[in-house]
């Protein structure tokens, strides 16, 4: 162990720091890239680890939102994540979070195309990612006007940030679910 | 509902926290109160921070701003303050340090997070219930172990001072075989592990410890510990999960949202995740469209019957089988010499029909046909039947054999129980001194012969004993001369006797019982172990490296890998648990093995899971917040504890062992202590409290209770439903709106009607009426109400509005908040002004489906604040974002505007607290931001903004509702006839335009984007006629109208303060509201009649909808 005086401000000013060890996070993130990531960030260089190396995290590479998650915490958009994002993203997964939080991410994570709403073409996309393009059109078609058609409060055919949230409070493992280890 | 709302602060402040950053370091006021307010509110971002949906560089930036000001500011203000904050800060860092320390040392923590990140949080959820298992049982071991089995170690008499206390002679030679210890005999039966071995002396060691007392008040506890441990546990759970609270159904979103599993991070895991998800979604669409056509197949009910029929008789036969091997253990025991089959025939037996009944339930499920969720659920309560039956019959069993024992022991006269006493006491002897057993037998040799005498005419069963009998009756008649042999045939003697009539001294039958269950226990953990290592590991081990060399595919066709199923794994638990509960009393140990039983389950499970389980295909619903496995475990508690409490309250304990011997009945204990060992007042309270007179009403006390409690969940669930449909409704409303303000067709329209209703002032009082009503139908004019002040066409005018009724929203919700920060009493109060609307609701909520919708959007758009007092200040940076939009060149005004309206809200809190001044206080907070407004706006447009908010605000209550009602009305104020012309109207404008400020988020940070549901459009479509009719009558039937707000809204009107008079406004929407709701059926009716009415009133109506 060493001394890193941005770890040391982190454990004890960052805002998510009840979360997560934070040190264990920053060496996570280091060990992606050891030749990117400086040890020394009191300088907060500007280090984005690409989407690539993110992707392949153990914790990750599985989800089939890899993408998504990735592209929602990171700040340019594209999945390509600095540190922050980093912490980001892990302090939202984390157990800790709380519901809306999680909600809201989630929201952001199943909204494919960025629009604040969830239309059919993210749920088609969120349910063909789900089971691997296994679901014929037909059924992928169904389940889908069947999720609007249960979770759509004001009718308008797609939706919003509420009804998901109302939706998804509800449900009695979202919590449990939606969290990752690291 | 809570969440819904607290979220969109959370993310306007995402939008407009550089707004607020500027904020943040302009204030650097030195008024005291001012600076108080913005350390709070420092605080609060401090507090919430992790909350908020901001990226972490934005997080750490307020976080860092925040801390510097209330570090700068709070010295100033005064220093102890500042002191505190740092031994708060210092407190939560340490309370973390510990927590992560506290988290270290939880058991299997790392072990289970493992499971859960390459499993999922389903069988995850099995090994946190065992580690919750553990703790329980941890608990109960303490307890028995330090009230129990220590002070009977340490203080009670040691092994083999007492009878109870010590092995039979002849059963010493065998007591330390295998197979004796196997069977819990021997050594171990006479040990703390059985009820057997405690003393009976009433008080043990120097200390006077009372072990009989401790031994049932420590039973009874255990119970007691057990269910209020459960208890709570449920009602953490329940509160934890909305799912119970709502009867909605989301199936398909939560197998499409939730099914996902963000844990799993192991490809295999994965892949069977993905396929349950595809199983899970086929089934639903499967389950969807049965539901639709409904066959009734007679094959398939019948062969339902079939299967329930085949499962009672498997649950019959299995209870008829433990009952039968019960009985014949009995038999055998007649028997001098057992196999080992024998000895352990029920344990084995009961186990066996544990593990194989539940597989052949799923055979038989598969007969049914069931969709997989209600076969699960099915299979779950067969299994509980099953292993409660299994527990029931064995106890019921064991309990008979007890009966028989009393029974027997009731047939023997005392005498025999005297000459047991001397044979004992001779045989104990015969270990000791000679010579005081001579003596000993001399003396008792007379009362002996006596007893042997009626003994022998006693009955054909102890003829056998006769014999023996009769050498030692010669024995004792030359008892003079003692020899080695004499004695040794005595011996024999008292062996044969002994053996013989084994039930009468040393049967202990609450001993017997434990015995039984710890078998059973041991018996069940072998079987455990062994189906883990045969069913799962060695079925692996073949299918891992056999699949290469057989010619099928072995690890996806047939044996497959093991599956772990999460649910009759987790009912095992159950029943293991039901087992330790019923045998504690008579076995304090037994928890302290279970303790140790699941340990080892834990290690092997986690083992196996982790080399050789695929997790199940169909993932049963099982998260930490599900209270099904806790409802099972209650419903096991309670029947396990019948049977004890059954016992000791119906048997007589053993005369001759255990701390009970010698009562009448076990809990005499408590009674006789009391009486004895308490004063006499005490027993007298005692007596009483235990009497009809004190015990009746307390149940009736208790019953009343439980009805208020069931009342109180009742109208909760009913306000639930009545919120959720609220809830409902408003967003139907936002998408309304914003649709029609996206849509430029109808901007023209209100344009004009802005400028026709300039040039008409005098006819506002029917315009408001009109307006007002209009804007709450979903038609197409009142998009022209919605666009007023939210669309990039308008200009001068309706700006103006924008800034009117936001600052005025701002301080009305300030007023609110202040309120509820303040004083409870003064949030209550305002918050029944303001939800006047909602109570308003049930009224209307059975309307015309349009109608009911468009009321409570008000309700929302004003909830809010009241609830969320901290956060609604964070709201409003939102709405501004929009107007900024809207209006690049007017917006810094706007903006400065509200943020000074935003900042008002700290100094009108302590305001608030005082009724009556309170509205001279608005008003000048009111007249304070028009100031403001000339600094940075020209002056031209001030002229009319002051008149208008301090209009706002002044006080028309008592005539509020009947003026408005006819077109010139006499009774205003003097404030009010100076600024008739244009304040009012745009007074009223402006609320209006409050009421429509748009709460939702998501409807602003947003692009333009259009979508019109059907549904909308046929509601579009049928609405225009809907209004005409309306707005005629409204005029029309004032009364009407008027007697409704005033008996609905009675309380708010008897306060004449400022924030009345606004929601009056609302009311009398509401109030035509409802005059529309009851005449939408009339309208569809005469619909032709009633546009003819409104024909002359179409202009009017069109000038309305500004």
């Amino acid at each position: 162990m060493f001394y890193n005086p941005y770890i040391v401000f982190f454990s004890c000013n960052h805002p998510s720091s009840t979360f997560f060890p934070l040190s264990r996070l920053f060496y996570r993130y280091r060990d992606l890239a050891p030749q990117l990531v400086p040890l020394d960030y009191t300088g907060q260089p500007d280090v984005r680890l690409p989407y690539e190396l993110i992707g392949s995290m153990p914790e990750l590479k599985d989800n089939p939102f890899r993408q998504r998650i990735a592209e929602v915490f990171s700040e340019d958009g594209e999945g390509n994540m600095t540190l922050d994002d980093f912490l980001d993203m892990f302090s939202v997964l984390s157990e800790m979070a709380p519901r809306d939080l999680k909600a809201y991410y989630a929201f952001k994570i199943y909204d494919f195309n960025n629009d604040d709403f969830l239309c059919k073409s993210d749920l088609e996309k969120t349910l063909n990612k789900l089971t691997r393009n296994e679901l014929t059109e037909e059924e992928v078609r169904m389940v889908c006007d069947k999720v609007i058609d249960e979770a759509d409060l004001d009718n308008d055919g797609r939706l919003s940030l509420e009804d998901f949230q109302h939706m998804i409070v509800r449900a009695p493992d979202f919590l449990s679910t939606f969290h990752i280890r690291i | 509902m809570h969440s819904m709302f607290t979220c969109c602060p959370l993310l306007s402040h995402h939008r407009h926290s550089d707004d607020e950053d500027k904020e943040d370091e302009r204030a650097d006021s030195n008024d005291p109160e001012e600076m108080f307010q913005n350390i709070q509110f420092q605080k609060e971002i401090i507090a919430n921070i992790r909350t908020r949906a901001w990226p972490m560089r934005r997080k750490l930036k307020a976080l860092k701003q925040a801390r510097e000001i209330v570090l700068k500011y709070e010295g100033r203000l005064t220093r102890t303050r500042g002191y505190q904050a740092a031994g708060a800060d210092l407190l939560k860092k340490v309370s973390r340090l510990l927590y992560n320390i506290v988290v270290l040392f939880i058991p299997w923590e790392m072990r289970i997070k493992k499971i859960e990140s390459h499993f999922g949080s389903g069988v995850a959820s099995y090994f946190i219930f065992l580690r919750w298992l553990f703790g329980i049982n941890i608990v109960l071991t303490i307890m028995t172990g330090a009230f129990i089995v220590l002070p009977e170690l340490l203080a009670g008499e040691p092994f083999g001072t007492t009878r109870s206390k010590t092995i039979p002679q002849d059963n010493l030679k065998s007591a330390q075989d295998l197979d004796t210890i196997w069977s819990l005999g021997g050594y171990l039966q006479y040990s703390v592990l059985f009820y057997g071995y405690y003393g009976r002396v009433r008080k043990i060691g120097s200390a006077g410890y009372r072990l009989p007392l401790a031994y049932f008040l420590v039973g009874m506890a255990v119970f007691a510990y057990s269910f209020i441990i459960l208890l709570r546990k449920m009602a953490k759970n329940s509160r934890l999960s909305l799912a119970s609270a709502s009867d909605e159904n989301f199936t398909f979103c939560w197998r499409v949202f939730c099914a996902w599993d963000y844990l799993i991070g192991n490809p295999e895991a994965a892949e069977s995740k993905g396929a349950a998800i595809v199983n899970n979604i086929r089934e639903a669409i499967v389950e969807e469209q049965e539901k639709k056509k409904d066959t009734s197949l007679a094959v398939l009910i019948s062969l339902r019957i079939l299967a329930n029929i085949l499962v009672l008789l498997s649950l019959a036969g299995s209870i008829y089988i433990i009952y039968f091997v019960v009985d014949r253990s009995q038999k055998l025991e007649q028997k001098p010499e057992l196999t080992l089959w024998e000895k352990n025939e029920v344990s084995v037996v009961v186990s066996l029909i544990t593990m194989i009944a539940p597989s052949a339930f799923e055979l038989v499920a598969q007969l049914e046909m069931y969709h997989p969720r209600t076969s699960l659920r099915f299979q779950l309560a067969r299994v509980l039947v099953l292993y409660l039956g299994n527990l029931y019959s064995l106890i019921i069993a064991l309990l008979d054999k007890v009966n028989s024992m009393s029974m027997a022991s009731a047939a023997t006269p005392a005498a025999v129980s005297i000459l047991i006493n001397y044979f004992q006491a001779a045989a104990s002897a015969g270990s000791g001194n000679w010579s005081d057993a001579t003596a000993f037998m001399e003396t008792m040799s007379q009362p002996a012969e006596e007893n042997l005498s009626t003994l022998v005419s006693n009955g054909s069963i102890l003829e056998r004993r006769n014999s023996t009998i009769a050498t030692i009756a010669m024995v004792l008649d030359i008892n003079t001369s003692i020899s080695k042999v004499t004695v040794a045939t005595m011996y024999n003697g008292t062996g044969t006797v002994e053996q013989n009539m084994p039930m009468k001294q040393d049967e202990c039958w609450e001993t017997y019982v434990g015995q039984e269950m710890l078998k059973l226990s041991i018996i069940d953990m072998i079987f455990t172990v062994a189906s883990i290592l045969l069913i799962d590991f060695i079925r692996g081990l073949v299918v891992r490296y056999l699949s290469d060399c057989c010619c099928w595919d072995l690890e996806s066709k047939f044996p497959e890998y093991g599956e772990f199923k999460i649910a009759e794994n987790v009912l095992h638990l159950i029943y293991n648990q039901g087992m330790i509960w019923m045998g504690a009393f008579f076995s304090p140990c037994l928890p302290a093995f279970n303790v140790l039983k699941l340990i080892g389950l834990m290690y092997l499970r986690s083992w196996a899971v982790l080399t050789c389980n695929v997790p199940h295909q169909q993932v049963f619903r099982a998260s930490r917040s599900n209270n099904f496995y806790l409802a099972m475990l209650l419903f096991m508690l309670f029947l396990c504890m019948l049977p004890t409490i059954f016992a000791i309250v119906r048997y007589r304990p053993s005369q001759y062992c255990g701390p009970f011997s010698g009562q009448e009945k076990i809990y005499d204990i408590i009674s006789e202590t009391v009486a004895t060992d308490f004063p006499l007042w005490f027993s007298k309270v005692m007596s009483y409290v235990t009497s009809p007179v004190v015990a009746l009403p307390a149940l009736l006390l208790l019953f009343m209770l439980i009805y208020y409690l069931q009342a109180i969940a009742r109208s909760l669930k009913f306000t639930n439903n009545q919120l959720r449909m609220q809830l409902q409704t408003v967003s139907f409303r936002q998408c309304l709106s914003q649709k029609l303000r996206l849509n430029p067709k109808w901007q023209p329209i209100c344009y004009t009607e802005d400028n026709f209703w300039d040039k008409k002032p005098d006819q506002q009082d029917s315009d408001i009426t009109s307006h007002d009503s209009s804007v709450h139908t979903p038609s197409p004019r009142s998009n022209g109400s919605v666009t007023n002040f939210q669309s990039p066409v308008r200009h001068g005018n309706s700006i103006r509005t924008i800034t009117q009724s936001a600052s005025r929203a701002e301080i009305v919700r300030a007023t609110t908040s202040a309120g509820s920060s303040r004083s409870p009493a003064m949030s209550m109060l305002n918050k029944q002004r303001v939800e006047q609307i909602p109570n308003r609701h049930p009224v209307y909520l059975g309307g015309p489906s349009g109608t009911c919708r468009s009321k409570s959007y008000h309700q929302v758009a004003y909830n809010p604040p009241t609830r969320y007092s901290s956060e609604n200040i964070h709201s409003d940076p939102l709405y501004r974002k929009t107007s900024r939009a809207v209006h690049p060149a007017e917006a810094a005004g706007t903006v400065t505007a509200q943020s000074y309206a935003g900042r008002r809200a700290h100094t009108t809190r302590y305001v608030i607290v005082n009724e009556h001044e309170a509205r001279k206080k608005l008003l000048r907070s009111a007249t304070r931001i028009p100031r403001h407004f000339r600094m940075e706006e020209p002056v031209g447009e001030i002229v009319e903004l002051i008149p208008r908010n301090i209009k706002r605000y002044t006080p028309r209550v008592p005539y509020g509702h009947s003026h408005r009602s006819h077109p010139t009305q006499p009774h205003l104020s003097e404030e009010e006839e100076e600024e008739e012309g244009g304040g009012k109207r745009e007074a009223r404008r402006g609320s209006f335009g409050q009421t429509h400020r748009p709460r939702s988020l998501s409807d602003l940070h947003q692009p333009a984007r259009f979508y019109i549901g059907e549904r909308v459009d046929s509601q579009q479509t049928q609405s225009p006629p809907r209004i005409k009719p309306k707005t005629s009558r409204s005029v029309l039937e004032p009364s009407l109208t008027e007697s409704d707000s005033a008996s609905l809204a009675s309380s708010s009107d008897q306060q004449n303060s400022s924030t009345d008079q606004y929601i009056q406004v609302i009311h009398n929407k509401e109030k035509y509201l409802k005059s529309e709701a009851r005449q939408g059926k009339l309208a569809k009716k005469k619909s032709k009649a009633s546009i003819d009415l409104s024909v002359p009133d179409s202009k009017e109506l069109v000038c309305s909808n500004v």
